[in-house]
């Protein structure tokens, strides 16, 4: 419990220091002025988004080879808050592009098809509601969390062959298209984010054992 | 008994029980020929719109039908005599889906055809290529489509799962069938989209069959 404390204490320095950071000590955007500050909101929530279905691939994987209940309970927990920080990337986009594209949604590839994430793995989560005992949701949502997975490189190239309104992204290995000050707030946002992440993971797998029994 | 041989069987059972009673075939049929009739006076019959008609069409018809070939089984309460049949249950995985394939072709080739008529498309001189990018589509919908229509069999609700786990999981297939389409029609072709739908159709195929066995487990 005393590491759990110290991560949750670690989220919300890191919290203060980012909304610090990216509110007042980074400058505002060339082009986009003020509004490039939902930029530090928008990017780690998507990126935690993505992190989140990449450990709900892997404890998936690992609960239908192992079929040991905890690597389900990570599994359970990582795609609940992926579906929370997929709604919330979601929105954060649409506000930043309301001023910025001069419209709410566009139909652009990787917009919609987090949007299809959105809905793959809410429909996992119903279907781990909606199934007939614990032990076989379990095992449909896990097979859901790999399949749904296989998704994600779609989203990838997706973009590369669509090129539409979405901006390409800002840090790509070997040039870099964001001022220092600006890299450091993207940076600091994205370090409290994925601490925040790793905080309420750690909490909702805890609940989701204690659910089930509190079997060690 | 090899595989190929169980996987066959079970495909004929499907298959025969499907020619006497026609259900899935009929019901299908009748909601992709809706789709195509309501879009069509909807959005107008312009030759431009009917790669998407079409795809949507069929990807409705996909959802209504895909649930049914597991269905029989739950009904007659005969999933767990064939699950105690000895060998690999992938072998149920491959003799579904092809009952599954064969179903989805035959409604493809008289979507195609009737979209020849309605919207005034030139179906016959692509009508390879257009059967081709067809197949490749029905192939990714029917890989998926199998697991899911046995991964829904004990959930409740299961006519609602079906279209909100399959439509984005196969958004891929619709969209690759619609822009190559589209381009057959035009009298091109697009690299990308049929790398798209290829690498989609090898993915699925591989994993699926063995992700089939981790649902139909009994536990």
């Amino acid at each position: 419990m005393k590491a759990q404390t110290t991560l949750g204490a670690a989220a919300v320095f890191l919290l203060a220091a980012a909304a610090y950071t990216s509110l007042f000590a980074s400058p505002p955007d060339a082009f986009q002025g003020e509004y490039v500050r939902i930029m530090y909101a928008h990017v780690p929530n998507a990126w935690v988004a993505y992190l989140a279905f990449a450990i709900t691939f892997v404890a998936s994987v690992l609960y239908v080879w192992k079929r040991r209940p905890d690597y389900d309970h990570i599994a359970h927990s990582a795609t609940e808050l992926g579906v929370l920080f997929t709604g919330l990337a979601l929105a954060t986009g649409s506000i930043w592009g309301r001023p910025v594209w001069g419209t709410w949604w566009t139909w652009d590839a990787r917009l919609v098809t987090t949007a299809m994430l959105f809905l793959i793995y809410s429909g996992a989560l119903l279907v781990r509601g909606l199934s007939d005992d614990p032990q076989r949701g379990a095992r449909l949502a896990a097979v859901i969390g790999v399949i749904g997975f296989l998704d994600v490189p779609v989203i990838h190239y997706s973009v590369v062959w669509f090129r539409t309104l979405h901006q390409p992204a800002s840090i790509a290995p070997g040039s870099l298209k964001i001022a220092p000050p600006m890299l450091l707030a993207l940076m600091l946002s994205l370090l409290a984010f994925t601490v925040l992440f790793a905080y309420l993971l750690r909490l909702r797998a805890r609940l989701a054992w204690l659910e089930a029994g509190g079997e060690p | 008994m090899n595989g190929f041989l169980r996987a066959a069987a079970v495909a004929r059972k499907d298959l025969l029980m499907e020619w006497r009673g026609r259900q899935t075939i009929t019901a299908t049929g009748m909601v992709a020929l809706l789709m195509i009739l309501l879009l069509g006076f909807v959005l107008g019959s312009e030759p431009g719109r009917a790669a998407a008609v079409l795809w949507v069409a069929l990807g409705f018809a996909a959802i209504v039908g895909i649930p049914r070939i597991t269905q029989s089984e739950v009904e007659q309460q005969a999933l767990e005599t064939l699950l105690l049949y000895p060998g690999s249950r992938e072998h149920l995985y491959w003799g579904k889906g092809a009952a599954l394939l064969l179903m989805l072709s035959a409604l493809l080739v008289a979507l195609l055809l009737l979209l020849g008529v309605l919207f005034s498309v030139d179906v016959w001189t692509h009508g390879g290529a257009l059967l081709g990018v067809g197949m490749l589509g029905i192939v990714g919908l029917s890989a998926i489509g199998t697991l899911l229509a046995a991964l829904v069999l004990h959930v409740r609700g299961r006519e609602l799962l079906m279209p909100l786990l399959l439509l984005p999981l196969a958004l891929p297939v619709v969209l690759g069938c619609v822009r190559l389409t589209e381009a057959i029609l035009a009298g091109t072709t697009s690299a990308p989209w049929l790398l798209v739908l290829v690498v989609f159709d090898l993915v699925y195929l591989l994993v699926c069959p063995i992700l089939f066995e981790v649902v139909m487990d009994e536990a």
